[in-house]
């Protein structure tokens, strides 16, 4: 609720809000700039004063046109006040729209400026469109309408990633703005949108990926390393990861545990398994058991902890990747009952009956029939899991005396 | 660079109906520019959401009614008739300049944009479906099924396009859609061959309606092209309630035997539980497990003891003699043992699984699955 304000007060707070908005815009000074347009911060109490101010004194415009120094400002000032006065008022939907109106005035007035000095105040505004376009569709759905504001927030932020991509100085706050696009295509679940901006990053010539700032490499590298999960292709993907956790802060644990969320069951596709300590320091505890289960190669376990976190495996669009490790489960069942027949006879180890594998399947309440695990065994001998060969008529596989077991070392299991 | 070589993806149909079913509402799809993309390599499918078709997104615009009471627009019958466009179907005996109203079906317009539609020249939903049926009818024509399925192919899509640039998302119009996908399916079924003339659009229909649970759902597993999604990106944003229904769940369970190469029960478990449908879904997929299967024979299997192709063409329920020739297919070697037939283990280590649909499909050895097709309820 606003607080009770006087005409007197409201007035002074709104011609104190304008004389600080044209005294850092002449002075350049952008992080006072961004300070000013931070409009969901909430934490900015100033700002709500202002935002009372306004709900009280109701004709700021006047007070913007008669300012001599913030008249020319005008375009941006009114619909950053109406996108203020309405957040507080709890429209979503009006402050979005209004605070895109501000933004685009905004764009207008940068393209002017000549030096980098309000990219800091860009990035803001990127980041406000975002945030207030999904608290204004969560308002649409909520009436029943369609949420459509973070679909036009994507589009408008693709303008003013055209207004840094060029050759200046601005064009290191580039790699902001597309990660804030990939926030928006990711909660939309518009994924292939990423396509065109991760291609002008990586293959147009104004960009010097090193250049960008730290903070902003490790947000790209971790969304672009998704994407490759959900293609699977790991190695791509263990290399991007790899790059978002190495850099990244060791402070924000939050971000770190979400790129290992992703990390993980990448490096398990390529045959590397995380330690506990890690798994129980960053609270990933949904991939204990399928660590466990490769461990044992016990596949009722992998299959339970598929089961048992599903719903969270699926959103995070992980599922399938964890799914395809049965096979490196069976490997591992393999290996046990070969390491377990070395103990008792080593001359005849590498001699498996088909028999004692459906055996050891019933152990762990596996039912397959002979002519399955046959079908598992040619499988995974095709796929270099294991070395050797299987006997139809003998119902027997013949493991190679020289590393019947090859790890993967790094690499995916063949296609 | 996100790169899609190697992800591979299905397609399966689901459908899922609640028990109770009470009003029906027409209601916009929430998320109608998320519909995943699909595509299949050359001969099979390629699934694009009509929005490719040019047609302006439907949300920005008030939704049409259309008034058009006849199959085909006035004005396009009476064009079409002075250009002599008609399809054999059309012609009023046999006269390529003349048609009527019973027999003059709209065709598919691809550069369309709803801001210069006319409601007279879209045809309501009543209309629609009396054109549906009337189009399904036809295959019981006498005609021989590819003549009659390149008409029916184009004119179900304009039949489509009408439910797009209307926002229908009705029961009615669901049920429409599905009537259009089984014929999709059955036809390609029936035509193997067909070239990428005949390129066949399964629409992806995700409505959620909010009382009851009516969903179509196509979701594919195929080599996906530019505009592809990836299937984990797709299973994010379904429905959690969806994933357990029975039908999602066979769907998986298949998915995972084909992703995990467990060519055994791929094949067994298709043949045991896939409704026709499914079938004819998984079909085009079954060649290119059985030549895997034949290459992990081939390469793991003990050379002193060729593997027989009578145990084998169970395992992939195939004649015996229909094995043979795909052993010949893939470029492996047969032999004899006095017993029978043996496939020979020669070790081959280049046998890239070449493209889909590279393979003869031999006929699935299923009596159920011929009792099926032989029951396949009316279109």
């Amino acid at each position: 609720m606003a607080a009770y304000m006087s005409m007197g007060e409201a007035h002074r707070r709104i011609t104190e809000y304008l004389n600080r908005f044209s005294d850092t815009v002449s002075s350049q000074d952008g992080k006072s700039l961004s300070r000013l347009l931070s409009i969901s911060s909430s934490s900015s109490s100033s700002l709500q004063f202002l935002a009372d101010a306004l709900n009280t004194f109701q004709d700021a415009n006047r007070i913007i046109r008669q300012s001599e120094k913030c008249s020319q400002y005008a375009d941006i000032l009114v619909p950053v006040f109406r996108a203020l006065q309405s957040y507080r008022l709890r429209n979503l939907v009006d402050s979005y729209m209004a605070f895109e109106k501000a933004a685009n005035a905004f764009i207008q007035e940068f393209r002017n400026w000549e030096s980098a000095w309000a990219l800091e105040a860009l990035c803001v505004i990127a980041y406000e469109i975002r945030i207030l376009a999904e608290r204004a569709d969560k308002e649409l759905a909520s009436i029943g309408k369609t949420p459509e504001k973070l679909k036009g927030a994507g589009s408008f932020l693709m303008k003013v990633f055209g207004v840094l991509a060029g050759k200046g100085p601005k064009r290191v706050g580039a790699l902001y703005v597309t990660c804030q696009l990939f926030k928006i295509y990711f909660k939309l679940g518009t994924v292939h949108l990423c396509r065109s901006v991760i291609r002008s990053i990586e293959t147009a010539r104004i960009f010097e990926f090193e250049e960008f700032p730290v903070r902003d490499k490790v947000t790209y590298m971790y969304y672009t390393g998704r994407l490759e999960v959900y293609n699977e292709n790991f190695p791509a993907a263990d290399h991007k990861l790899s790059y978002a956790l190495t850099y990244c802060s060791p402070l924000k644990e939050a971000n770190i545990r979400m790129i290992l969320k992703y990390l993980i069951p990448v490096k398990l596709s390529i045959g590397i398994l995380p330690r506990n300590l890690l798994l129980d320091k960053y609270n990933l505890t949904e991939y204990n058991n399928v660590v466990l289960a490769l461990k044992r190669g016990d596949l009722r376990l992998l299959r339970h902890a598929l089961e048992e976190h599903e719903d969270r495996f699926l959103r995070s669009g992980v599922y399938l990747v964890l799914e395809k490790l049965e096979l490196q489960v069976y490997q591992r069942l393999i290996k046990k009952i070969y390491i377990i027949q070395k103990q008792k006879d080593p001359n005849k180890a590498h001699q498996i009956k088909l028999e004692v594998i459906v055996k050891a399947l019933k152990w762990f309440e596996m039912d397959m029939d002979v002519d399955e695990v046959e079908c598992i065994v040619s499988i995974l001998i095709y796929k270099n899991l294991m070395k050797g060969y299987f006997a139809h008529k003998s119902k027997v596989v013949v493991l190679s005396k020289q590393d019947p077991f090859p790890k993967l070392n790094g690499k995916p299991v063949t296609s | 660079m996100a790169d899609r070589r190697g992800q591979r993806q299905r397609h399966m149909i689901t459908r899922n109906n609640s028990s109770s079913s009470s009003s029906f509402k027409s209601h916009r799809p929430s998320n109608p520019n998320t519909n995943a993309k699909i595509t299949r390599t050359n001969k099979f499918a390629t699934v694009n959401p009509d929005n490719n078709d040019n047609i302006d997104d439907p949300q920005d615009i008030p939704n049409l009614v259309g008034t058009c009471p006849f199959m085909c627009p006035v004005e396009e019958r009476a064009r079409r008739e002075r250009l002599r466009d008609l399809a054999v179907f059309e012609r009023l005996h046999g006269n390529p300049a003349k048609t009527s109203s019973t027999l003059a079906v709209k065709k598919f317009c691809r550069t369309i944009s709803t801001n210069n539609v006319q409601a007279s020249d879209v045809r309501p939903v009543t209309v629609l479906e009396d054109t549906l049926n009337y189009l399904l009818n036809l295959l019981k024509s006498d005609c021989h099924f590819e003549v009659v399925h390149d008409f029916i192919f184009d004119r179900t899509r304009s039949i489509r396009q009408d439910l797009t640039m209307q926002n229908v998302t009705s029961d009615q119009a669901i049920h429409m859609y599905e009537r259009m996908v089984k014929f999709h399916i059955i036809s390609h079924h029936r035509l193997p061959n067909c070239g990428s003339p005949n390129q066949i659009e399964l629409h992806i229909l995700f409505i959620r309606m909010k009382q009851n649970s009516i969903h179509i759902m196509c979701f594919s597993i195929s080599v996906p092209d530019n505009q592809g999604e990836s299937l984990s990106q797709w299973f994010r944003r379904v429905p959690f309630v969806i994933m357990k229904s029975k039908e999602m769940c066979f769907a998986r369970r298949i998915l995972r035997y084909f992703r995990l190469g467990n060519y055994k029960q791929f094949i067994y478990t298709t043949e045991a539980e896939a409704s026709y449908l499914q079938y004819c879904i998984i079909e085009p997929y079954i060649s290119e497990v059985r030549a895997l299967a034949l290459y992990c024979v081939n390469y793991g299997g003990y050379k002193l003891q060729p593997y027989p192709l009578t145990h084998l063409s169970n395992l992939l329920m195939m004649q015996e003699s229909d094995l043979e020739s795909l052993c010949i297919d893939c470029g492996l070697q047969t032999s004899t043992d006095g017993i029978g037939k043996v496939l020979l283990s020669t070790k081959l280590t280049d046998t890239c699984n070449p493209k889909r649909g590279y393979h003869k499909y031999y006929e699935l050895v299923s009596e159920r699955l011929e009792r099926l097709s032989a029951e396949l309820s009316e279109l």
